[in-house]
């Protein structure tokens, strides 16, 4: 059991919240969505960040496994936090509350007892204390960070239209092109290996550790040469 | 807003002084173990009225030696701290820097079974002390004091043997200096660079007011002016004062025992200079602009200190630093010649990254870029966070520290030479630990995936370095397999007491209750 899988962190934060402020928190949400279209730029910039997702579940929409299991009598209704990220979790909290505490205010300021984003130590406690740990987190691309992932993505579609286009070159149009290729993709390129510990528990370190052999395999056919 | 007021009267001296830019070129660490604790307390009584602080020295005589000191997890216990008060420092604190040996990447060579016999022992080292002077002589007169404070505990606190210096392996003490050229002390350490340029710049620090420039957090001014900047909170550097978060940060209990105080890094940091040079000529063969054009890739800096952000070119660097050096000799004699070095040191200091987003003048993962990124880490997406510096005003550290060793024989690695290099800050993992571990040996905040700090990193030959290039005919150029430059040698966590919490330790006065 562990919130960390690679080099992703899974956090999912379950907070009560007055069933009349959830109305509005819904209607809020979906204005955002749907009306206002504003793309929130600070959470786009974290870099560190996969994703993070708001939702609203109504005392109504809790699961039950049959109608045989008597219906919870709650007193809020509560919202959903999930996000997944790179790095720590205070790396990532600390981002948050840094980067963009009055987006977070304005999403949790009704939550029961939310002390605001600022300062951090309250914030820090209130986080932890509504965070639910991770039972079983699987992660396609251990090894690779969400930019890992999107910078791929982008110079293999950049790669592929090259090949296309460079197949009738002669030798001078293509170092001219290629040139070209490489500085239009440089953002793209890096070196990817595993993620630096972030957690001294045993077990995370051998994890680790089995990764790297994994993947070193990967890079290397059976006789050892590269294989790409 | 007013300046933070803080008691400099009772805040250690290394806290806010870089004594080696105050003329004092010469130091030495000395580390000991109490064996008792009487004799610990009386030792540290003894030792109060040499603590320099951190008075400002313009309004009485600079002495001509100053000392501080600091003590290890294992250093407050000996000294009969309460169970309830030592538990109430931070993990990686009480830890120590060796076990923390997988989050700093101290690995191979730099492994903890590789530095000096002082460190080979668990809980062996209680307290740090440094001793800086203008004089050999001055080192030793200040020396040979605490010498004869020492002997009489008789016995019961002793120094420790254990440092290298390339002959022998148990050294009493751990030498330093400034590299002298001409029989003057130069800024540069054993690779070439001038060192300690851009030096974080707080609240109440009483330093020069310009040091704002470059060494505060970043506003959204001209970066080159002292309205692209303001003075980082007191906080981030010294405990019991409010940080960058609006609140005082997390400090050992009671109150009185942190207040006025901080913790500091020490490490022993070897450089491979053979290494070094055999990679920038092997490497500049190839890239336009040769070797020194490397070296300025890997810092961000030219090796004489000019900024790649605003000198692209090895020749603009050259012209600046030689008229740099000129108005810094005639800063001393006139009003006008003082204005003048005042307006070049900007140049040095009052630049970020925003108009160079593709780091086709400083590279990406440039050192400069990565330890102090200036509000670089926005992306140039205008205003996406509150602050410009939103994820690096918490990450800074103060550097201090001093070149150690000489460089005998350039065609060799061996021998001792490198940097005892100290970080201060209020938090070791929130700071110093974070920007060892994210942004020294990863690369994923500045989207580098793990590329490492081309001179820095924990290399082991495989890793390569991209140098942006700025146009379709100036594609980037990756430097290949690079070594390990710096290994580690040495080092540990230390508690910086207040002068006041100093003398409650020694007179048994501590209750967390």
């Amino acid at each position: 059991m562990s919130n960390i899988a690679g080099k992703s962190y899974a956090m999912t934060v379950i907070t009560p919240i007055p069933k009349i402020w959830a109305w509005v928190n819904l209607l809020k949400f979906w204005y955002s969505k749907n009306i206002r279209k504003k793309k929130s730029f600070g959470l786009q910039t974290l870099s560190l960040i996969h994703y993070a997702r708001w939702v609203i579940i109504r005392p109504s929409q809790f699961p039950r496994l049959s109608s045989n299991q008597p219906k919870e009598d709650l007193h809020y209704a509560y919202m959903l936090f999930f996000s997944n990220f790179n790095g720590s979790w205070s790396q990532y909290v600390d981002s948050f509350h840094m980067a963009i505490p009055k987006g977070l205010d304005r999403i949790w300021k009704h939550n029961f007892k939310y002390p605001k984003s600022v300062p951090l130590q309250p914030f820090h406690r209130y986080i932890l204390h509504n965070q639910i740990w991770t039972d079983h987190y699987y992660n396609a691309y251990p090894l690779a960070s969400s930019n890992d992932v999107k910078a791929a993505i982008a110079l293999r579609a950049a790669l592929l239209e090259f090949i296309k286009q460079s197949e009738n070159m002669s030798p001078e149009e293509f170092q001219k092109a290629y040139k070209a290729f490489l500085f239009y993709n440089q953002q793209h390129i890096a070196k990817m290996h595993s993620a630096p510990v972030i957690n001294l528990a045993d077990q995370a370190k051998v994890e680790r550790v089995r990764l790297i052999e994994s993947y070193e395999k990967t890079l290397r056919d059976e006789h050892g040469k590269p294989n790409f | 807003m007013p300046d933070q007021h803080i008691d400099l009267n009772d805040i250690q001296g290394n806290i806010v002084k870089a004594y080696g830019r105050f003329g004092y070129p010469k130091a030495r660490y000395i580390f000991f173990q109490f064996h008792d604790v009487e004799a610990g307390r009386n030792f540290i009584r003894d030792l109060l009225p040499l603590i320099t602080t951190g008075r400002p020295w313009c309004k009485d005589q600079p002495p001509s030696a100053t000392t501080n000191i600091a003590f290890t997890y294992q250093g407050l216990k000996h000294l009969g701290l309460p169970t309830k008060t030592l538990h109430s420092f931070p993990e990686e604190f009480s830890m120590g820097m060796k076990a923390r040996a997988d989050i700093l990447g101290d690995d191979g060579e730099s492994s903890p079974t590789e530095w000096d016999p002082i460190w080979h022992h668990d809980k062996y080292i209680h307290m740090f002390m440094s001793i800086n002077a203008k004089s050999l002589e001055a080192l030793e007169e200040r020396y040979k004091k605490i010498q004869d404070l020492l002997k009489k505990s008789s016995g019961l606190v002793t120094q420790l043997r254990g440092h290298r210096d390339g002959q022998r392996d148990d050294l009493p003490y751990q030498e330093a200096s400034a590299i002298f050229v001409d029989g003057k002390p130069t800024p540069t350490e054993h690779f070439g660079y001038q060192d300690g340029i851009s030096d974080p710049y707080f609240k109440g620090s009483g330093g020069n007011p310009l040091n704002v420039v470059g060494g505060g957090k970043p506003t959204r001014g001209d970066p080159a002016t002292l309205q692209g900047w303001e003075p980082l909170e007191t906080g981030e550097f010294i405990l019991g004062y409010p940080d960058e978060t609006k609140e005082l940060p997390i400090a050992p209990v009671p109150t009185l025992l942190s207040f006025n105080g901080t913790f500091m890094v020490y490490r022993k940091l070897h450089e491979k200079v053979k290494t070094f040079h055999d990679y920038i000529n092997n490497v500049g063969k190839d890239f336009p602009g040769g070797p020194e054009a490397v070296a300025a890739k890997m810092a961000g800096r030219w090796r004489n200190g000019a900024p790649l952000v605003l000198f692209p070119t090895r020749e603009e660097a050259n012209a600046f630093a030689q008229e740099y050096e000129k108005a810094r000799e005639l800063a001393a004699t006139s009003a006008k010649g003082k204005k003048r070095y005042e307006e070049l040191r900007l140049k040095r200091t009052g630049f970020n990254f925003g108009n160079d987003l593709a780091g086709s003048r400083c590279p990406m993962g440039a050192h400069i870029r990565r330890a102090n990124p200036r509000g670089c880490l926005e992306f140039g997406i205008k205003d996406a966070f509150a602050t410009p510096g939103a994820l690096d005003n918490r990450r800074r550290i103060l550097r201090r520290g001093l070149p150690y060793g000489e460089v005998t024989n350039p065609l060799s690695d061996d021998g001792e030479h490198g940097v005892i290099f100290m970080a201060i800050g209020t938090s070791i993992e929130r700071q110093f630990e974070f920007v060892q571990q994210q942004w020294i040996n990863y690369g994923n905040d500045f989207k580098l995936s793990n590329q490492k700090d081309p001179l820095l990193g924990n290399h082991d030959g495989k890793d390569m370095f991209m140098i942006e290039g700025g146009s379709p005919d100036n594609p980037p150029f990756f430097c290949p397999e690079i070594p390990r430059f710096v290994t580690t040698r040495g080092g540990e966590y230390f508690f910086v007491p207040g002068l006041t919490a100093i003398r409650m330790i020694a007179d048994n006065l501590i209750d967390p209750t």
